[in-house]
């Protein structure tokens, strides 16, 4: 019971981080283009907004549909490692958990979209399912070597084997760190990636007939979906955390250089996204396990 | 230039040997017009678009109200000597006969410009399947707007209604009107430009 | 599409005391329908960009009306524009507002006796806030969002609620100068 409740207490600590980085990073994204954005708070200001409007429903797919995918990603975040020692569910923290629990919001947000019955929303939905088939190739090819590599799959033990003098796998497999950045960018969504959302050229995609409270219901649910994604992130390749310290300045780092990036690119359309994760990636994926693996090169 | 001087000139003076040529205005070295009959305009449309104008730029018409006639214009273009002619006729103006032959075996294209004018002017283009559906005006009941007989005002009066104030203008804050000043300036400048007196 | 429990807002339950945090972070997050119907819309971008930046108050362009708030009716009215208009504004989840802009929305503008345009807004759905001019400066069209915010503090962007209440005489006046409002499109049928 205890552990439900960490779970529950682990979850929200990670939907109130990302909406505060995700504001935060709005008045980055402003600075950029030489003006003011708004107030760090803006996107809590935004999804209780949302909560008070009344909203129109398509029939019971489409609130159900939402409701499960809400519930899978809270689900998947609660299993989040916060540090190395704290955990809701110890011994629950495998790789693949996250892998599988993932899918469960994408199934719903999918399945909410098509009881729609917009046409717009089943071509966002393709588009997004397409992504995640580009970038999930090269990213799990990296995650498998570096699971090969230390023997196990839990995420706490591949932090801890990370520890000591910067040995962490973004800098000795500097091909996968790469390749697993851009799976990163890729993952969150964010330019050049962002055709799922795309938002004056389908008008917005799988988002495109929700209005009032399932909107705010999407929006937590893609907060926490980042949260969960940044964090596997750190915990493969950048070593995890010691402390709640290091958790926080290295999850603001990664999220804030992510958005540096994306917000000086263009959007790519659909087919370039495959190809482009299909060419250089895959290539730099493959290399990098035929080194460390079978040829044992480990900086 | 010289060259295009010559096209010109050379068009003219063909098609004056092959048809009745009522008038002809060269408008600058791009652009001639050509006056014809009613019934010759099929004949010269083909003649045209064999030779090399094959692109129909635009069919219009303009309404001379005093001389009791509509005068359709359609302005055909040549990509290889590039020449605008304009094809003008005159047909005339009752509300029930105004009507021409349609040119859509000719060029294609004409089926909406025929429709447009019909929705404006009211002629009709007997031939063309569905020139008598609504384009762009909706819910119209009036003349057809662009003749020079239908009165905007008094059909945006009857149909739109307006906002009424009730007064002229509100005085809010009790300021003393800019306007009246500027008027006392500029009757000051008047005096002193024309020497003391106001012309 | 039937919206969850559909039961009409009376102004008096609009004045409860729990509807200001509501108006809180209504105020602070408006989202904006880019539905640049007339020449006014050329306005638009430089509010939304860096010259006068939008988004500090807190505005942000949003693609389709169902996650809009605020529909921004730029410019004249021409009849087609005005049916998809009164469509797109059923569309728009509750509370919504509408911005008008020029002064083609208020009597007419230099439109006034064109027999295509319609000459006042107000009688097809509710306007909130006018924002004068032909165009308007960028800094009157932020003065007007202000404005908005403010009347949200107050209570009073009740327009709405005002559409449910006459509804009967605005959709009279809607089928007069439209006819029905439903979209026929000829390409589609």
């Amino acid at each position: 019971m205890l552990n439900i409740l960490a779970g529950i207490g682990i979850a929200f600590f990670g939907f109130v981080l990302q909406t505060s980085v995700a504001g935060f990073n709005r008045k980055v994204t402003g600075r950029i283009q030489k003006r003011y954005g708004p107030v760090w708070y803006q996107e809590f200001r935004d999804i209780f907004k949302l909560f008070t409007k009344r909203s129109v429903t398509h029939g019971w797919i489409f609130d159900f549909g939402i409701i499960m995918a809400l519930g899978g990603t809270i689900g998947t975040a609660m299993f989040i490692p916060l540090t190395t020692h704290t955990l809701a569910f110890a011994g629950y923290d495998n790789f693949f958990i996250y892998v599988y629990l993932i899918a469960v919001g994408m199934l719903g947000m999918a399945m909410s979209a098509s009881g729609s019955g917009n046409p717009l929303a089943s071509i966002g939905v393709m588009r997004a399912l397409t992504t995640m088939l580009a970038y999930e190739v090269p990213f799990m090819i990296v995650a498998l070597t570096i699971i090969n590599l230390t023997g196990t799959s839990s995420l706490t033990e591949i932090a801890l084997m990370q520890q000591g003098q910067f040995n962490w796998f973004a800098i000795a497999l500097p091909l996968g760190g790469i390749v697993g950045f851009i799976s990163l960018m890729g993952m969150l969504g964010k330019k050049p990636f962002e055709t799922y959302v795309a938002p004056a050229e389908i008008a917005s995609g799988p988002m495109v007939e929700y209005g009032g409270k399932q909107l705010g219901m999407l929006l937590v649910m893609h907060e926490l979906s980042v949260f969960i994604e940044v964090s596997l992130f750190m915990y493969l390749f950048l070593g995890g955390a010691e402390s709640i310290i290091m958790f926080l300045i290295k999850y603001v780092l990664i999220y804030t250089f992510a958005n540096m990036i994306s917000s000086v690119n263009g959007r790519m359309k659909i087919d370039q996204v495959v190809l482009f994760f299909y060419k250089w990636p895959l290539i730099m994926a493959v290399t990098q396990a035929v080194i460390a693996i079978y040829l044992g090169w480990v900086i | 230039m010289m060259n295009s001087m010559n096209n010109v000139k050379e068009i003219i003076s063909t098609v004056e040997k092959n048809f009745d040529l009522l008038n002809h205005e060269i408008i600058d070295k791009y652009q001639v017009s050509l006056i014809v009959n009613k019934k010759e305009v099929h004949h010269l449309l083909v003649f045209l678009k064999t030779n090399g104008w094959i692109q129909l730029s635009y069919l219009t018409a303009v309404d001379w109200i005093e001389e009791n006639e509509f005068e359709l214009v359609y302005i055909v273009f040549n990509w290889d000597k590039p020449v605008h002619i304009q094809v003008r006729t005159r047909i005339e103006r009752d509300v029930e006969n105004a009507s021409m032959d349609t040119i859509l075996p000719i060029y294609p294209g004409c089926k909406y410009y025929e429709r447009e004018v019909h929705e404006f002017f009211g002629i009709k283009f007997p031939g063309n399947p569905d020139y008598h559906k609504q384009l762009i005006l909706e819910q119209f009941d009036d003349l057809p707007p662009l003749r020079k007989d239908f009165d905007p005002l008094a059909y945006a009066e009857r149909k739109f209604p307006k906002r009424d104030y009730p007064e002229k203008f509100v005085n809010l804050e009790g300021k003393e009107s800019e306007q009246a000043k500027r008027d006392i300036t500029h009757e000051r400048v008047e005096k002193l430009r024309t020497g003391g007196t106001k012309k | 599409m039937k919206s969850t429990k559909f039961t009409n807002y009376t102004a008096k339950e609009a004045d409860a005391k729990w509807w200001e945090i509501g108006n809180y972070f209504r105020r602070n997050s408006i989202w904006m329908l880019m539905y640049c119907t007339g020449c006014g819309a050329i306005e638009l971008p430089p509010a939304m960009t860096s010259a006068y930046d939008m988004e500090r108050l807190g505005m942000g362009p949003m693609a389709t009306p169902r996650q809009a708030d605020v529909l921004l009716v730029t410019g004249y009215l021409s009849v087609k524009t005005l049916r998809r208009i009164i469509y797109t504004y059923e569309q728009m989840s509750e509370p919504k507002y509408v911005v008008g802009f020029g002064s083609c929305t208020i009597n007419g503008g230099v439109y006034f006796d064109s027999y295509a345009v319609i000459n006042r807004l107000d009688y097809y759905i509710p306007v909130d806030v006018y924002v004068a001019g032909c165009m308007p400066n960028t800094e009157s069209i932020l003065n007007g969002f202000v404005d908005l915010m403010g009347m949200m503090k107050n209570k009073t962007a009740n327009g709405w609620i005002k559409y449910h209440e006459n509804y009967e005489w605005y959709k009279a006046n809607q089928i007069q100068a439209v006819g029905e409002v439903h979209v026929h499109d000829e390409f589609h049928e």
